[in-house]
């Protein structure tokens, strides 16, 4: 299988956080989705793909480094920053002149569909948007010179439901369009992800925690509620991390067929993403 | 880099008032005075400044990471702003020499009674030295902007110039204190044969100085 992008042993040392041995993979055609808390070092590992911050170990993206090949890979990109675009003083028409002017590719029917399609007024300054309009401006002006791959960083921050909900079927349609495109997205609302993403990268500190398929995670990981008599039965190597809560032990298992077989409790809840990412930053092993 | 341009040029496309009061009190001022050579420095020193304001624009947006996600190479970026600069400086000196020929015509038309010459000769020199006066800040300011951000670039600029200012006043002095003599004469003669070459070269060299220094700083900078 094709990688989009490929991280290998990717290092940043900043005075008070570091990227530390990041590894994974973006297959063509797939969706992945990078979650972690806020400060986990999602944005610090899409500024090193996009190389607007340099770093060490190996980038590739389009089976080229990222580096050597930056200009011609960046035009088969398509990127939406959390909180950067271009000037809040220039409206919709004027991001079309510039986009234009940068992308070969642009197409002006396909951005003037998405402006309507968005609602989104051409003449107005971008200043007097809203955040959901802002960031449907961002998509539709990284989309209009369809690019193989999306970079999202955190696109669904400050929206409400109905305006996420939007931006996520847009990213789901344009992997319909052409299934060789593929989309890397940060996101701390996991919810967002467990129904668009086809893979997880967690990162926590800077490491990344796992990367796996989400259906992986939601499928086969499964979350135990029992007594501490009970909790005391299980074995280290049968299950991942712990909590201790106020009247019960909470255990995060891994394999949940295999360990209903090997254990006889009945009930083991089907986790959510975020609940899987709680039990690795508060969760215990010892 | 077209692209990048025209983002400036859209963003400094609502300055068109105030460049448009500016001339306008320029040639009220003119109008007015027997001093008629201002203008070109005025000019050149307010679209000069306007040009610097697209510095402004992408730090209020935070556009520089953005910018830097777009397939354009960091010279690429840099060298958009220098084009702007340049342009901002020539531009500046053409409308300013146009507007004061004009004036004066309109003024010489209304008031036949009282002709004023214009030194075609001495209008040059003025509007050389305006984009020379000019192009000093912008290549001090540009990478003190690099370097520090638009906002602080600003201050460190005026403490760079101070400096600068010191330390001539200092040779200056040193000169004076060691006993050698200046041949006044000779200077002047210089100026007059080479002082409009000397002011172009200076232009060209500034810029090239200022923009290696942009990129160097550029380059190593971690947005």
């Amino acid at each position: 299988m094709k990688n989009a992008v490929a991280l290998k042993n990717v290092c940043k040392e900043y005075p008070d956080f570091q990227l530390d041995h990041v590894s994974f993979t973006v297959p063509e055609g797939a969706i992945v989705g990078l979650i972690g808390e806020n400060g986990a070092g999602k944005t610090t590992t899409i500024k090193s793909v996009l190389n607007i911050i340099p770093s060490e170990g190996e980038i590739q993206v389009f089976g080229k480094d990222h580096q050597k090949y930056e200009k011609e890979i960046k035009q088969d990109l398509g990127v939406v920053l959390d909180d950067s675009f271009l000037s809040s003083y220039l409206n919709a028409k004027g991001v079309q002149s510039i986009m234009k002017s940068i992308y070969p590719s642009w197409k002006e029917e396909k951005y003037s569909n998405y402006l309507k399609d968005f609602q989104l007024p051409a003449n107005k300054l971008i200043k007097d948007f809203s955040s959901g309009m802002k960031m449907k401006l961002k998509i539709a002006s990284t989309l209009a010179h369809q690019p193989k791959l999306l970079i999202l960083d955190e696109p669904t921050n400050g929206l409400d439901p109905i305006a996420r909900n939007d931006m996520l079927e847009i990213f789901r349609n344009y992997i319909i369009e052409d299934e060789s495109r593929s989309i890397l997205i940060s996101s701390h609302i996991t919810s967002d992800l467990e129904h668009l993403a086809d893979y997880i990268v967690f990162i926590h500190k800077g490491k990344v925690m796992f990367s796996l398929p989400t259906s992986d995670l939601l499928e086969n990981y499964a979350i135990l509620k029992c007594s501490e008599e009970d909790f005391l039965k299980l074995k280290k190597e049968d299950y991942i991390l712990f909590r201790k809560e106020k009247y019960q032990y909470e255990v995060l298992v891994e394999n949940k067929f295999q360990f209903a077989k090997k254990y006889s409790f009945k009930v083991l809840d089907k986790p959510s993403l975020e609940e899987i990412m709680l039990f690795y930053v508060k969760g215990e092993k010892e | 880099m077209k692209g990048l341009i025209k983002k400036d040029l859209l963003n400094l496309s609502s300055y068109k008032t105030t460049l448009f009061i500016t001339v306008f009190f320029c040639s009220i001022a003119l109008i007015s005075t027997e001093a008629i050579s201002f203008a070109p420095i005025v000019i050149c020193t307010i679209i000069g400044m306007i040009a610097l304001s697209t510095f402004n624009y992408d730090e209020s947006s935070k556009s520089e990471q953005f910018i830097l996600s777009l397939p354009l190479t960091k010279k690429e970026i840099v060298l958009s702003k220098y084009i702007l600069a340049i342009v901002s400086t020539i531009l500046g000196g053409l409308l300013g020499s146009l507007l004061t020929i004009i004036v004066v015509s309109v003024k010489n038309a209304i008031q036949p009674e009282a002709i004023v010459s214009l030194n075609y000769e001495s209008l040059f020199i003025n509007t050389l030295a305006g984009m020379f006066g000019i192009t000093l800040i912008q290549s001090i300011q540009i990478p003190s902007i690099y370097k520090w951000g638009a906002e602080k670039g600003r201050i460190q600029m005026f403490v760079l110039l101070f400096i600068g200012l010191l330390a001539i006043l200092g040779l200056g002095f040193l000169f004076t204190k060691s006993g050698l003599s200046i041949e006044t004469q000779q200077i002047q003669d210089f100026f007059q044969h080479f002082g409009v070459f000397l002011l172009i070269a200076l232009i060209i060299v500034m810029y090239t100085i200022s923009y290696r220094v942009s990129y160097h700083i550029f380059r190593k900078k971690e947005v």
